[in-house]
């Protein structure tokens, strides 16, 4: 089960239809009215199958529930809300398995994810991503890493690299190189070693490359989890700045 | 005009061009609102992908057959009746003949559009158990997931009894229903208009939107590498 809702819920009707209306595109419409009702998705769900086939976790029953939050036209309680929340984020991965398995390709995990993006702009988020989110726009990067300490964590892991292999550097803002790297926020913040690593890698195969000191250097994207679009277009927004603004001829990605 | 002449006149028009023009609208509206709200399918809009992925949902060649082939081959069955029977009937390519349009083309031996008739009638009613009996299929399933069941074994069903005017199942539809009798032929193109009429406002568009369905995510998945 997701987590419990803490933030207090008000129900804004005219709010709640001008979210579903936002993001009703003609693939979503089509697929609320074809989907047959066929029962093939069932049993390719991990949900269903691990809750001993529990009805319930039916891929296309999940993915009707935004049928029903359409129809409603925001008319709708706390009680269905706090159900499509539970839904969005504890009956479904977004792992796209059932459409597979889908005769008619339907995105099942499209619609729930759109779920989210509803669920999100009534701010119905789980706490975690909700964090994480703000930590995006005040920091541009998931951990509230500061850029003083990230340059920081940079120039230490450098220094301690520097003395396995003489040499061997960590560049900051390298106009120019062939490759930006760019972490997971939890790298500088908990496992700073696993940016020594990959510099280790990078000097021995010579690579050219650096790291941005400004904000899009963090990879990670969990604004989109949230369905919260316009951030995580902020996000990657802050990447491609970053790229273009060293002239690298590529963005690589920490695995 | 007559209740039958209606039905054989105007209505027919009605059904046929709601049928049409419906189906042509359904095709229109996804195609203006996506070209505003669904930009990545044209972006990455591959012909590649699209009919890769159209012909292996079109014929058997997915992984439902592997899955789930016992409902998967009934569903192939079913559709394969539901098309070739209403078109190749001998009796319905004559009709054509000797309508304003004088259009011929190959009809199936009568025996064939029996059988054929039979097999969705006995599918349809295995669908029908299906819904109910399975869990997973009765809690995704709607009044009217039964009612276009119903919808488009009726002109099959009012169709073999009208040709088998000896057998026991005309006997007993005119015994308990004995203006039957008089409109057998009128209530087998009603039930075939009904199901033209629903086409465009039911789940049943989907024999266009099929289609569409199959290219957006045929062209998503191919893409991103995924099987499409």
């Amino acid at each position: 089960m997701a987590e419990a809702q803490k933030q207090p819920l008000t129900i804004n009707p005219e709010s709640i239809r001008q979210a579903v209306d936002a993001r009703m595109n003609a693939r979503l419409k089509m697929w609320m009215r074809i989907c047959a009702h066929c029962g093939l998705c069932a049993d390719t769900c991990h949900f269903y199958t691990a809750k001993n086939n529990d009805p319930r976790m039916v891929p296309s029953f999940k993915a009707q529930k935004l049928k029903k939050l359409v129809q409603k036209k925001g008319r709708v309680d706390e009680k269905f809300m706090q159900e499509l929340y539970d839904t969005a984020y504890g009956e479904c991965t977004l792992c796209r398995r059932c459409t597979l398995y889908c005769p008619f390709g339907i995105d099942m995990a499209m619609m729930v994810a759109t779920l989210r993006g509803i669920l999100t702009s009534q701010g119905m988020t789980p706490e975690g991503l909700k964090a994480a989110i703000q930590n995006y726009l005040d920091t541009g990067n998931q951990m509230a890493v500061s850029e003083e300490d990230w340059v920081e964590t940079l120039k230490w892991m450098e220094e301690e690299l520097q003395e396995e292999l003489p040499g061997a550097t960590i560049p900051i803002d390298k106009k120019g190189a062939k490759i930006m790297y760019t972490v997971n926020a939890r790298e500088p913040k908990y496992y700073p070693q696993d940016i020594q690593l990959a510099a280790k890698i990078f000097h021995v195969v010579g690579e050219d490359w650096t790291f941005p000191s400004k904000p899009g250097w963090d990879d990670t994207n969990l604004a989109m989890f949230a369905g919260d679009i316009k951030t995580a277009g902020y996000i990657v927004k802050l990447i491609k700045d970053a790229a273009e603004e060293l002239q690298v001829q590529r963005v690589v990605v920490t695995e | 005009m007559t209740f039958i002449s209606f039905v054989e006149g105007p209505l027919l028009w009605i059904a046929f061009l709601t049928f049409l023009i419906g189906s042509a609208l359904r095709l229109l509206f996804f195609i203006t609102l996506s070209t505003k709200k669904d930009k990545p399918v044209y972006r990455y809009f591959s012909f590649k992908w699209m009919s890769l992925s159209i012909l292996r949902w079109l014929l058997p060649l997915n992984v439902d057959i592997k899955k789930t082939p016992v409902f998967t081959i009934l569903g192939y069955v079913f559709h394969i009746c539901l098309l070739a029977v209403p078109i190749f009937y001998s009796a319905h390519v004559t009709l054509w003949q000797e309508s304003r349009f004088g259009w011929s083309w190959w009809q199936m031996p009568d025996h064939w559009a029996d059988w054929m008739t039979l097999a969705l009638i006995a599918i349809t009613l295995f669908f029908i158990i299906r819904r109910i009996a399975l869990a997973e299929v009765r809690i995704i399933t709607t009044a009217s997931d039964y009612l276009l069941l119903i919808v488009c074994a009726l002109p099959f069903i009012t169709g073999y009894i009208n040709t088998h005017p000896d057998g026991s199942a005309y006997a007993w539809v005119t015994s308990a229903l004995p203006m039957y009798g008089q409109y057998t032929t009128t209530i087998h193109i009603l039930t075939g208009e009904l199901m033209l009429i629903l086409i465009p406002f039911s789940k049943l568009s989907h024999w266009i939107l099929f289609f569409v369905s199959r290219s957006v995510i045929g062209i998503e998945f191919g893409r991103r590498n995924y099987s499409v």
